[in-house]
């Protein structure tokens, strides 16, 4: 049990046959997918099942598309007809990762943003990877003044129940009610619970190690913060049921009693 | 316009089926129209219960699947001519039903001027499970005092709260109602049971009622006389509390007893 950001992904229940596509979050909150099939119709029909299923974490989730596992590499038009299979499904494509040159002018081709971080795993010759870089280095500079716009945190008033699973992507989760046994309740950013914390709460899930846990009641059976967690197999004495706050101090979670 | 109650729990064992029948029972006794229906299908033990066993022809299965009406299929009590019983079938499995199929068993039962559809669901979070409370305006979520059926029940309250029709349309909230069975305020005294207070704390609703433990239970059960027939037991006077107020009457608890030093303060030191 770990609040690596890999762990957050629900793959599509049921035994259905292989994937279709692979799917993974990085430190960003931006999905890399990697189609298995150049056919939109069945990509389609996997990321609609894998949204349906994890709707709270997945729904308008942005991603760029790696194309790297598409042998030979589609030309544009079945690129745009993968990127709108992608959209209709429910996430949002925001790009294209770079792999080499040929996906470099796909990306020209079709206007579209081309992300050097998210390498495509098929790398070709190092030298071309770092060609790819410079050339998005220009476009990259202007941006982070949005960066800094503040996502609103999300609010939740009713009881999270044993079983439930309570996600705010990109923001601080605040929860005005009771947090059950087995229930979990995750944000990428800090978490503040005004009930009793008796389930999970994991807060930093994106791996914000500044992000924090306040609760007004503490009898929690795990918390953790950008990954680093710990267990309450037993009450903590001098913790149960006061008010408490948890935060990372380098590796090591901190829990603190409030006064 | 009837309303329909669902009777879960999650957990097996804990007195759904004891609880329907009672519930319904009473509801009729009380002058309203009613009937109770079995989702367990493949399990069927409501008519047991109810006393009715060697009346079955037709069941709930048969009427989706077009095999009979629903009028065929309805047993009237003895006991009672406003009551009704729709058996699960025990040759099926939870398969065989369908939430069309459902849907249109509720509408059919709905435009016979039913007042109360009580819905007795199976134990677990599965199909049938799920479709005797996707309809569901009311719940009552049957506990036992004891760490897993309260666990359960949280499960099942989160599921009334997101995974039923009013849920999902968003219109209204299920109501839900958590009725405490199994009851053993000197066990509670002695600190091997959860108290009335610890399951309340635990799963933050107040409870409708408290059903003691009573042997007069199981000898109900055995004797197809639903427990809220017998007048001398505690635990038929607290069902029939409890479905006074579930119809909005405030009536005081009974059976229930002072209680000095509950489950959860004596592990936790309070």
């Amino acid at each position: 049990m770990a609040a690596t950001p890999e762990d957050l992904f629900v793959p599509a229940s049921g035994t259905a046959p292989p994937a279709l596509a692979e799917l993974r979050f990085g430190a960003l909150g931006v999905g890399q997918l990697k189609p298995l099939s150049a056919d939109p119709a069945l990509l389609f029909a996997e990321i609609e099942a894998r949204v349906q299923a994890a709707a709270q974490l997945l729904e308008f989730a942005p991603v760029v598309l790696d194309l790297s596992a598409l042998q030979p590499l589609p030309a544009a038009p079945a690129v745009r007809a993968l990127l709108d299979a992608v959209h209709a499904a429910g996430l949002r494509p925001v790009g294209l990762a770079s792999a080499d040159e040929a996906t470099a002018a796909l990306a020209r081709e079709l206007d579209l943003p081309l992300f050097a971080k998210f390498r495509a795993q098929r790398e070709v010759a190092a030298a071309i990877v770092v060609a790819a870089q410079s050339a998005v280095e220009p476009a990259r500079e202007p941006v982070p003044t949005e960066v800094a716009a503040r996502a609103p945190g999300q609010h939740h008033a009713e009881p999270v129940r044993s079983g439930q699973r309570l996600y705010a992507r990109g923001t601080d989760l605040t929860v005005a009610a009771m947090v059950g046994h087995g229930a979990e309740v995750i944000a990428d950013g800090s978490i503040h619970l005004y009930g009793v914390l008796r389930g999970r709460a994991l807060a930093g899930a994106r791996g914000d190690a500044s992000a924090r846990i306040y609760c007004q009641n503490f009898q929690a059976e795990l918390i953790a913060i950008a990954g680093q967690y710990r267990v309450f197999e037993e009450p903590a004495a001098d913790l149960h049921g006061h008010a408490v706050q948890a935060w990372l101090e380098g590796d090591k979670l901190m829990v603190a009693a409030l006064h | 316009m009837a309303e329909i109650i669902v009777v879960t729990s999650g957990k097996g064992g804990v007195g759904k089926t004891t609880t329907s029948a009672s519930v319904a029972v009473g509801l009729a006794r009380r002058g309203k129209r009613v009937v109770v229906i079995d989702f367990d299908v493949g399990l069927r033990n409501l008519d047991l219960i109810m006393g009715c066993e060697r009346r079955v022809v037709y069941d709930f299965v048969n009427v989706i699947q077009g095999e009979c009406t629903l009028k065929q299929a309805l047993i009237k009590d003895k006991r009672l001519d406003n009551l009704f019983v729709l058996a699960a079938s025990q040759t099926r499995d939870k398969d065989a039903l369908t939430k069309e199929g459902v849907e249109g068993v509720l509408n059919g039962l709905k435009e016979m001027d039913f007042e109360y559809i009580v819905c007795d669901s199976p134990a677990g979070i599965e199909k049938g499970a799920f479709l005797a409370m996707y309809f569901a305006d009311r719940a009552v979520v049957v506990v036992n005092p004891e760490v897993s059926s309260v666990r359960d029940s949280d499960r099942i309250l989160g599921l009334l709260a997101s995974k039923t029709r009013h849920a999902e349309t968003g219109e209204r909230v299920v109501a839900q109602h958590l009725l405490l069975t199994r009851y053993n305020p000197e066990r509670v005294v002695r600190g091997d049971m959860m108290s009335i207070a610890d399951v309340q704390e635990i799963l933050g609703l107040d409870v409708l009622g408290v059903v003691p433990e009573s042997d007069t239970v199981l000898a109900g059960s055995n004797a197809g006389t639903p427990v809220i027939l017998d007048p001398a037991s505690q635990a038929g006077q607290a069902y029939d509390d409890a479905v006074a107020r579930l119809l909005g009457e405030s009536v005081p608890m009974r059976f229930t007893d002072a209680l000095k030093k509950g489950f959860l303060t004596r592990l936790f030191g309070g």
